[in-house]
């Protein structure tokens, strides 16, 4: 697995900003001078430090509900990586200095670091105070008197929400990552090839019901997703089966295939997901737990 | 929604690429001579336009290798473009050249004819045109953008000012940048010189 890309390797830097344009979102470059480029470096710095904070690496997984900073990685191939991969290998972008003149239309920043060779990393951010500050009446000092500042001004932010290199998407606040790499679509857009690959390891299962609810429902393409990234081979019938009655969901066995009803379907996915599960502390009382976060336990 | 049409941009620095491209033609001119402008004159506006652009395009350069404005720019199919010097040469300076200003109609019809050919070569993005570049051995190559299915990679051509002979096909290049679709290689710095020691 290639390496993480070595800032000190770094020969170029180069800014640019997301447009949100009338055939879809363009990439475009802004000239930047040696200080900024500078800066981006600094913030680089400065995702992977508060990533490291957030605690351990662990897979970003569509399903759960992620806190605001995060230490979370997607390999680049991921299907669910595929706009921001295209952002990441982008070639020849465009230069645009004239792109911030309209501020409104810039839904994030990104900064490109190149260390020659096909070696880089990009680093991504929404734009949310960067041209937020331009709503607000700034001041400063002349003389010894605060004056109003007409010129437009920009603000970097301290850390990007997430970094692309060789080793893959590394992610600090998921909710950029998701609103950046358009995650909604890419779930939508991914929900037939993931049923079909769960459908492949889980052959007794009728997921036709399934997958027409899924194209219609985010959540229930955020579930299937997820469960691609479970052990979804060697899932035994009648483990699911008794798993499903003792959480009292509605899924009847038809000619040796188990079929969900539709108001079960969303706690059916949960089951798979393993979200959905019981404990039995207390004799014959067993209670029923719904996870919106979750990690798997390994023990040596 | 952002739909305004994109423009290259650097609209000044291109309009002084330009005329220094035509610079040879101002030192034709005033080693020529003109019949109804005394030489002081008709020297000190060739000097103008010699020095001027030629100032300008030289600190444009110094700014932009201080600020460190450079790109990677990856090539796809690149194109040497040393025969459009001949064009330039033909097109521009020896018909220019051979014009005589006997009278100030005459010199009014050619500054109008000089003009024209400067809009044309800003406007049609040639400001890359610069016998200057060839004396100091740089080759200028076109190139185009890399056959990818990427939606967001660029589809303009890009100008490339390169000491390079040849470009290969997926080449990244590091390349400061002049303008908007036009960029440029320096030569390696020699051992000796003062900018390799400041590394």
């Amino acid at each position: 697995m290639p390496g993480q890309f070595d800032l000190g390797t770094t020969e170029v830097t180069e800014f640019g900003v997301g447009i949100d344009a009338v055939d879809g979102p363009r990439y475009v470059q802004v000239p930047v001078d040696d200080e900024v480029q500078a800066v981006l470096r600094q913030m680089v710095a400065a995702t992977r430090s508060a990533m490291k904070e957030a605690g351990d690496a662990s897979r970003y997984q569509p399903s759960e509900k992620h806190a605001a900073h995060e230490n979370l990685n997607l390999p680049l191939d991921d299907a669910l990586a595929s706009t921001v991969r295209a952002i990441h290998e982008a070639q020849n972008l465009p230069n645009e200095p004239k792109a911030l003149k309209e501020p409104k239309n810039v839904f994030c920043y990104f900064a490109r670091l190149s260390a020659g060779k096909g070696n880089h990393l990009t680093a991504l951010r929404r734009a949310s105070s960067f041209k937020g500050i331009l709503e607000s009446q700034l001041l400063s000092f002349l003389d010894d008197s605060l004056r109003i500042v007409n010129d437009e001004v920009f603000r970097l932010d301290e850390d990007f929400d997430f970094l692309i290199d060789a080793a893959g998407v590394h992610i600090l606040r998921p909710a950029g990552f998701e609103s950046i790499g358009q995650l909604r679509d890419e779930i939508m857009k991914a929900a037939p090839t993931n049923i079909k690959a769960i459908q492949a390891d889980i052959a007794f299962v009728d997921f036709g019901s399934i997958e027409t609810y899924a194209l219609k429902h985010p959540r229930a393409a955020r579930y299937l997703a997820s469960i691609r990234l479970q052990q979804t081979k060697n899932v035994a019938k009648t483990s699911l089966k008794k798993h499903c009655t003792n959480m009292k969901l509605d899924v009847k066995e038809v000619k040796g295939k188990l079929v969900v009803a539709p108001e079960a379907i969303m706690d059916f996915l949960a089951v798979l997901d393993r979200r959905l599960y019981q404990v039995e502390l207390v004799k014959d009382s067993p209670e029923s737990f719904f996870a919106t976060g979750r990690s798997k336990v390994v023990k040596p | 929604m952002d739909a305004t049409p994109k423009t290259e941009g650097l609209r000044l620095a291109r309009l002084m690429m330009v005329l220094s491209g035509l610079s040879p033609l101002f030192v034709l001119w005033a080693i020529r001579g003109s019949k109804i402008l005394s030489d002081r004159y008709l020297w000190l506006l060739c000097a103008v336009m010699v020095i001027v652009p030629n100032l300008f395009l030289w600190l444009r350069i110094l700014i932009v290798k201080k600020k460190q404005l450079n790109n990677e720019v990856v090539v796809g199919k690149a194109e040497d473009h040393r025969d459009h010097l001949l064009v330039y040469l033909f097109a521009t300076l020896l018909p220019f050249y051979s014009i005589d200003t006997a009278s100030w109609r005459d010199l009014a019809a050619l500054m109008t004819a000089v003009v024209f050919v400067v809009f044309l070569f800003w406007y049609l993005n040639l400001h890359y045109l610069n016998i200057l570049f060839a004396i100091r051995g740089y080759r200028v190559f076109t190139i185009a953008p890399p056959q990818a299915e990427n939606p967001f990679s660029g589809r303009t051509s890009l100008v490339l000012i390169t000491p390079r002979v040849y470009l290969a096909e997926g080449e990244r290049i590091i390349a400061y940048r002049l303008s908007n679709t036009l960029f440029f290689e320096a030569k390696p710095c020699q051992a000796s010189s003062t900018l390799e020691l400041q590394k």
